[in-house]
């Protein structure tokens, strides 16, 4: 009867792979982890999209809760989202976009600079303007190392400039109800 | 009308199947043949009402019968007939009904060509393989109906199928994949009937052999056709992408290739029992472990268009009952089974074994690839993602010790094999391998050191296949030719020369492509000329392109090696006015030791043209590396040993040529 022992491996492993195939079951596949959680803001120097004399690092995160956006004109979604980043802003929220650009491509972009700067105009006086000011990544390298994959992505980032949530997807009232609300009026604070 | 005979039809093979689970298992239990000879019509009446149903389907997508909710999500009045008939299976209803088809025309199959196995075999196989399949037709009934009606509120038209879907290798690969998945149907219904009768014996494997060869077979070509459908229809020049659900398809196939090696020890040596039975057991819970993966939506994956818990729920409990059961059943009754043969350490028994070995490992390896991202995330780790060259790494250290043993145990003869008999044989293979290698790999302007151990190692592979065949013949009577003697060689001998031949090709174009592409990204505008390895593109113009269910466009490039014109590439992007989805054609021309590959990519604002242009080395030779190793899977099911009358009257007497794996 010893022997049997060996020969249950193969069932064990099986359960064993089974339990995780079933939790797996509930979890949905668009929540992503972000490895960035609950460390700093990567460094970076960029400049401002409208003016790119104006340049920012990981300070302008420091002392206060911010909520950082990365969108761009030709994304559909974004434009979607931006009459409740609006919202928001008026409520008081401080959201930092971070404009991240298809068309400037040295080999596929079509788009120079100041035609970007004026959709960008175009689209916000349309649709409404959430952005204290607009960090714009110039050679998308930013975007790799905050590990967005694509646009729109909200980041949460608390007082001492550490990311404590990462959405992929549209923000809305009830996204923000849900997840962002409960932790956006923690780190607020008394 | 016609959903609603086919919903009935499905309901009666399901009570046909319990019937069969039944029956004839109490019939073997208690040695009544009547009840044991009932299971033959069952299981060919099962499949009948199991085919109108699945007539009944397809027929309702040729009337364009949009009330149906599977025909409205899935077909379109403009859509070409033949693509209605593979719409049936272009979403999950109805690609579980195909599963489901198939599986029945399995046990169709087993009933009508079992006449030389014992009865009560049949009828435990039979039942086996119904207590299966009561649980599809559950599935299939309750938690995914393809039957169900949109009334009273049904769309004029339907939302057309997924353009992605809508080519020549989508109309057969899934049925080719689903023959093999579910072709493993049959082996592990022997294997649980024999653990049941506790009667595993070289008879035992010789049934069950012929059956591996068969699902194998298209499970290769269906594995080959996916590859095939890759590379043309999504336009970025691959062939294998390591994606979760080609992984799921790869398992099986591994485990498959082990099982069919082992059971042809356990035909002829009567050892490796208990291994052979697991590998029975692990080649169909393979399959449908990729059969969940792909259905449930666990993983994320462009190939799983369906994401329900509740289904998933109901595979997951399907495959507990399943798997669970036999591995459950294999753990009480392996450790009874005892192997009677001996052998040394250096013997062919030993070479199988060790080959059965790193295919298993490679099998984790998959296994453990496609799972350990999902495992991660549900430890609370973070997300992962495990890609390509993780898999291209462990599959090149595992390939080297593979191929050694694939050359060397052929060679090697049964129980016992001194070294130094092969010592020379081996050493010249080996040089005559590397010396090939060496000269082929510096002919080229770039060096690629993994390219030339993948190009050394098929090299090594074909030498040691044709000291093979000598080695056999040169054991024959002098007095025959060279023709005489190779035709005495058995078809079984000569599936393995085919396979083998075939492995060793499919790695020269593995290697050649790995090593050698060349790829450009390249913007142009009529006129442009480019230069890539050798050949002068033009991009000539872009037209425009109407279609039945598709608007786009098709640039025209015309290519020329030196002054030879090579022909005219026609690459197109299609626009699905329905689902409004974009499409890359790629336009191929083929050739034996390269394509030249051009896929069309976005306009640019300025009026050029995105172009995507490849040389892809030797590419053909994996897919003709697949059918060639297919081509043996069949050369060896058309052996004389496996055909059924014969199986009676003559059991294979001892003496008789050995026939090699």
């Amino acid at each position: 009867m010893k022997r049997i022992g060996l020969f249950l491996l193969p069932l064990a492993l099986f359960l064993f792979v089974t339990l995780f195939l079933l939790q797996g079951l509930y979890s949905d596949p668009r929540e992503r982890e972000s490895s960035l959680l609950e460390r700093q803001v990567p460094a970076f120097t960029l400049p401002d999209v409208m003016d790119e004399t104006t340049q920012y690092n990981a300070q302008v995160f420091q002392g206060q809760v911010t909520l950082l956006n990365v969108w761009g004109t030709w994304c559909v979604t974004c434009a979607i989202e931006l009459p409740f980043l609006t919202q928001l802003k008026e409520q008081g929220v401080r959201i930092v976009g971070l404009y991240y650009e298809q068309d400037l491509d040295p080999d596929f972009g079509g788009k120079s600079l100041p035609q970007i700067q004026q959709s960008i105009r175009d689209k916000l006086s349309q649709l409404g303007d959430p952005y204290e000011f607009n960090i714009f990544d110039v050679s998308r390298d930013y975007s790799i190392d905050l590990g967005v994959t694509g646009a729109p992505e909200t980041f949460l980032i608390d007082r001492e400039g550490r990311i404590r949530l990462h959405h992929v997807g549209d923000l809305n009232p009830r996204i923000w109800e849900q997840k962002f609300l409960p932790l956006y009026q923690e780190l607020m604070g008394p | 009308m016609l959903a609603e005979l086919g919903h009935f039809s499905l309901v009666l093979a399901l009570f046909l199947s319990i019937l069969m689970a039944g029956y004839p298992l109490w019939g073997a239990t208690t040695g009544q043949s009547s009840l044991m000879a009932s299971a033959r019509p069952l299981a060919i009446g099962v499949f009948l009402f199991t085919a109108f149903s699945y007539f009944c389907l397809t027929q309702s997508f040729l009337d364009d019968d949009f009330s149906i909710a599977y025909v409205a999500h899935n077909s379109n009045s403009l859509l070409p007939w033949y693509y209605k008939i593979t719409a049936v299976w272009g979403g999950h209803e109805g690609s579980f009904l195909l599963w489901v088809l198939i599986f029945t025309a399995w046990s169709a199959a087993v009933a009508l060509f079992s006449r030389s196995i014992p009865l009560d075999m049949v009828a435990r196989v039979l039942s086996v393989l119904s207590l299966v399949g009561i649980g599809f037709y559950l599935y299939v009934l309750i938690a995914s109906n393809p039957f169900e009606r949109l009334l009273p509120f049904y769309p004029v038209d339907g939302r057309d199928l997924n353009p992605l879907l809508q080519d020549f290798g989508m109309i057969i690969h899934p049925p080719m994949l689903y023959m093999g998945y579910v072709g493993f149907s049959v082996v592990f219904a022997f294997a649980i009937a024999a653990l049941i009768n506790g009667r595993l014996d070289s008879t035992w494997a010789r049934w069950s052999r012929p059956w591996t060869l068969a699902a194998w077979v298209f499970l290769t070509l269906g594995i080959a056709l996916g590859s095939w459908w890759a590379y043309n229809e999504l336009g970025w020049g691959g062939w294998w992408f390591w994606d979760p659900v080609e992984n799921a398809s790869f398992m099986p196939w591994l485990v498959g290739t082990a099982l069919l090696h082992s059971l042809a020890v356990t035909e002829k040596r009567k050892v490796f029992k208990s291994w052979t039975v697991l590998l029975a057991i692990a080649a169909f819970s393979l399959s449908l472990l990729g059969t969940f993966l792909v259905r449930s939506g666990i993983l994320v994956s462009v190939h799983s268009f369906a994401s329900d818990p509740t289904r998933g729920l109901f595979i997951l409990g399907l495959l507990v009952v399943v798997i669970g059961g036999s591995l459950l059943l294999y753990a009480l009754r392996a450790p009874a089974l005892t192997s009677v043969g001996r052998y040394e350490v250096m013997s062919r028994e030993t070479m199988l074994m060790g080959n059965n070995i790193l295919l298993s490992a490679a099998t984790l390896v998959v296994l453990l690839g496609t799972l350990l991202p999902l495992v991660h995330k549900e430890l609370g780790l973070g997300s992962i993602s495990i890609g390509a060259p993780f898999f291209n790494q462990m599959f090149t250290w595992l390939i080297v010790p593979f191929v050694a043993l694939l050359s060397i145990g052929p060679l090697s003869r049964w129980k016992n094999q001194p070294l130094s008999a092969l010592k020379n044989q081996l050493l010249f293979a080996f040089l005559l391998a590397f010396f090939t290698t060496v000269l082929l790999g510096f002919a080229k302007d770039k060096v690629d050191y993994t390219a030339m151990l993948g190009l050394g190692l098929s090299v090594w592979v074909l030498i040691a296949t044709v000291q093979e065949v000598r080695q056999r013949i040169a054991g024959m009577s002098a007095s025959q030719g060279v023709m005489a003697k190779l035709s005495a060689l058995t078809p079984s001998h000569w599936g393995m020369v085919a396979g083998h031949l075939g492995f060793a090709m499919m790695l020269v174009g593995i290697a050649m492509v790995s090593g050698y592409s060349e790829e450009r990204d390249l913007r142009m505008s009529p006129g442009d000329q480019v230069e890539l390895a050798g050949y002068h593109i033009t991009f000539v113009g872009v037209e425009r392109l109407d279609g039945p269910n598709y608007e786009g466009h098709v640039a025209h490039l015309d290519v020329y090696e030196g002054e030879r014109h090579i022909g005219d590439l026609a690459a197109e992007k299609r626009f699905y006015t329905v689902q409004r989805t974009v499409m890359t054609e790629a336009s191929v021309d083929i050739g034996l030791t390269r394509d030249l590959y051009v896929a069309l990519g976005e306009q640019l604002p300025d009026g050029d043209w995105a172009v995507r242009a490849y040389v892809k080395p030797f590419v053909r030779w994996i897919w003709a590396g697949a059918l060639l190793m297919a081509i043996g899977g069949l050369l060896s099911m058309s052996d004389k040993r496996y055909r059924m009358a014969r199986l009676v009257e003559a059991p294979v007497s001892g003496n008789q040529q050995e026939v090699a794996v």
